[in-house]
């Protein structure tokens, strides 16, 4: 049995009466890079920032490496912070910052030097050690926060939106960069993000909140493939999924979902749901494809040749729908054609409850 | 995508030459006129102090005299020593009031704009009120600190007539006028200070002594340079409060230089004499000031610049 190094226990959070986490149960492995996803004010900062020991916890329990520590000052609970403004100090010099925390420790001053240049090598910080924060770039002030934390060799990182001041271009080069150096060193993180694509490329656990609760925990893969309901269903991938809701029906080939427009969606023969059920009908967009030999009659609204694929925006039966196909559209807006499902990839939720079928 | 603009191509036009200066053009008519009447009091003084001016204001010049005179004065040497004294104490016990004040207003979220508000009242009561004010509240029968003293069984002071307690009371006086502004200077450069450094300094085990120390104050060096400033420079020109409050007595024990010289200038009618302690707080003032800007506000040049 994997015991969790970092585990929530019914953890509540109110600030001022007003409860912001209502109960997060949770458990991380050790090793684990577990990505806390969710939109603008979720609770997932206010989560990272319970978990370093910098707001108190209401009720339940946070755990780290099998020691609960609710009670336990920020500095001794074995954590780095990596902070979305960085929170480097800005009259010291870089080595000065990331020196910081050791001397506050009374580290040996041998310790200290050899420490700063492992993690300087790792981060290839070895030529700005001497200049202050205010004459780096932003990627390059990125680094030097990964580097103090790196210098406290802590038991779990912990990233707050730390790529979310830099532009395009570097988000994606520092993704890579926080990943590699997670494989390198295998220590526990924990990263929040409202980027998807970040919690989808980098976590080995995704975490999706939701208005202080969580929604789902998995693999990205899994997550994406199988939504727990609409709200992760709507919130993972880019273009997000299709929904259209309709009554499950029975037809001469089996179920299907029937839409208020007559339209008739397919379900493969193994779909949870009975007929007279309504329900939400969920298929994402690259599972939806143009095809000339298709059933359903779509009418173009927006096609957008992105290079390797196109985004197409299409109304399907009074609904808009968003296809990515891999192959070049020949087709332009306002042109009428026909459409397939992937009946083996459509998703179905309860239309009451929101939850997956 | 056009990015060359005509301007450019031509070079810089009369326009962009001057642009640079703009700034300098907007303030010009302010600074002239400060400096003007700055100028023209420094010099008018410096010349004063230079001659023997009658009561008819007929001046003959005199060379350095008046200062050899004043420099020889006991009276002089004696307020001279006591104002550094007073400036020493009340630099000491201000900014560390300021300080507390301003750490204090940074933590109290609720009322802090009432206290902000509530903080420039010095500066609307004249001088004279303030030290009738102090004068009520240290007068020996009835006075509110004696009422006190007498509730706890203590013994009452004569707090305005012992010398070494009227000098503290001085000091009282003038950090109760000093403190505020100054508070609000700190309190501006506390409130510069990016939250989020706090939280990284807990995780890095600074206790909160240590952060002050290490983050907080390097970080609001500027301001506290300024904050000494106006903090030195209220000290070493007090004069309406503790004139008011105890004429420079008992005994002299008050008498700062600022009190002498307008005893030498507006009793005595010396203005010779006068305008020469006017050029020595001068000097001092601008020394300390020039010494505080080099350390405080310079010192940080160094990432203030690289901040652009
Ligand atoms: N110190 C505080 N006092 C009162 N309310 C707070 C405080 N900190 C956070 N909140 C509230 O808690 C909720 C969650 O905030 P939190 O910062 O955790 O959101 P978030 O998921 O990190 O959002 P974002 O993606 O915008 O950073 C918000 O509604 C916020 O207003
Ligand atoms: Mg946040």
């Amino acid at each position: 049995m994997a015991e969790g190094y970092v585990e929530y226990r019914n953890l509540r959070k109110s600030f001022g009466g007003l409860e912001i986490l209502h109960g997060v149960d949770l458990t991380i492995p050790e090793g684990a890079f577990a990505v806390l996803v969710g939109p603008s004010g979720c609770g997932k900062s206010t989560l990272l920032r319970m978990t370093a020991g910098l707001e108190n916890v209401t009720s339940g329990e946070i755990n780290i490496a099998g020691r609960m520590v609710n009670n336990v000052h920020a500095k001794n609970r074995g954590i780095a912070m990596v902070f979305q403004s960085y929170a480097l100090y800005p009259h010291m010099s870089v080595e000065d910052n990331m020196s910081f925390g050791l001397k506050m420790r009374k580290t040996p001053l041998q310790l200290i030097t050899d420490r700063i240049k492992r993690a300087a090598s790792i981060l290839k910080l070895g030529p700005m050690l001497d200049r202050l924060p205010s004459q780096l770039s932003g990627g390059q002030r990125q680094r030097v926060a990964m580097g103090r934390a790196l210098t406290r060799e802590p038991e779990v990182f912990l990233f707050d939106e730390p790529l979310s001041n830099l532009d395009a271009k570097l988000r994606v080069e520092m993704r890579a960069e926080i990943k590699a150096l997670h494989q390198r060193l295998k220590t526990t993180t924990i990263y929040v993000t409202h980027d998807q694509i970040e919690a989808m490329t980098m976590a080995d656990l995704v975490v999706v909140m939701h208005d202080g609760r969580i929604e789902q925990v998995g693999e990205p893969l899994a997550i994406y493939d199988r939504p727990a309901n609409l709200f992760v269903a709507e919130f993972l991938g880019s273009p997000a999924m299709n929904l259209i809701p309709g009554i499950i029906a029975q037809d001469a080939d089996g179920r299907v979902v029937q839409t208020e427009s007559g339209l008739r969606l397919p379900l493969e023969p193994e779909a949870n749901g009975t007929v007279g059920q309504k329900v939400v009908y969920g298929i994402r967009p690259e599972h939806l494809q143009l095809d000339p030999a298709g059933d359903l009659p779509i009418r173009l609204t927006l096609v957008e040749p992105a290079g390797w694929e196109t985004h197409v925006h299409a109304d399907l039966g009074g609904h808009i729908v968003r296809m990515v196909s891999t192959k070049r559209v020949a087709q332009r807006a306002g042109d009428s054609t026909t459409a397939t499902i992937d009946a083996t990839r459509a998703h179905l939720f309860d239309a009451a409850t929101g939850n997956r079928l | 995508m056009s990015h060359t603009t005509p301007m450019v191509e031509d070079g810089p036009t009369g326009a962009d030459r001057l642009k640079p200066f703009v700034p300098y053009l907007l303030v010009l008519p302010g600074l002239l006129f400060v400096m003007g009447i700055l100028g023209y009091a420094v010099v008018g003084g410096i010349i004063l102090s230079l001659n023997e001016t009658d009561m008819f204001m007929n001046k003959t010049f005199v060379g350095l005299k008046n200062y050899i005179d004043v420099f020889a004065d006991p009276r002089f040497q004696d307020a001279m020593v006591r104002t550094l004294n007073f400036v020493v104490i009340s630099i000491v016990l201000g900014i560390f009031m300021s300080m507390s004040f301003a750490l204090v207003l940074y933590k109290v979220v609720r009322g802090r704009r009432f206290f902000r508000g509530l903080s420039l009242v010095p500066y609307f009561v004249s001088g004279i009120a303030t030290a009738v004010m102090f004068r009520f509240i240290f007068t020996t029968s009835g006075g509110f600190v004696n009422t006190v003293l007498a509730q706890l069984g203590l013994p009452a002071q004569s707090w305005l007539g012992d010398p070494t307690l009227a000098f503290v009371v001085a000091i009282m006086a003038n950090c109760w006028f000093m403190v505020p502004f100054a508070s609000l200077i700190l309190l501006g450069g506390l409130q510069t200070i990016d939250k989020d450094l706090y939280d990284a300094a807990a995780i890095d085990g600074a206790n909160p002594i240590q952060i002050f120390f290490r983050i907080t104050l390097p970080l609001i060096k500027p301001m506290l340079g300024v904050s000494l400033i106006w903090v030195s420079y209220i000290s070493f020109s007090t004069f309406d409060i503790v004139l008011a409050l105890t004429s420079g007595g008992p005994l002299k024990a008050t008498e700062l230089v600022s009190i002498y010289m307008y005893e030498l200038a507006f009793q005595q009618l010396n203005f010779g004499q006068g305008a020469v302690l006017m050029v020595v707080l001068l000097v001092f003032n601008t020394v300390l000031s020039l010494i505080y800007i080099k350390i405080f506000v310079m010192g940080d040049r160094r990432h203030s610049e690289a901040g652009k």
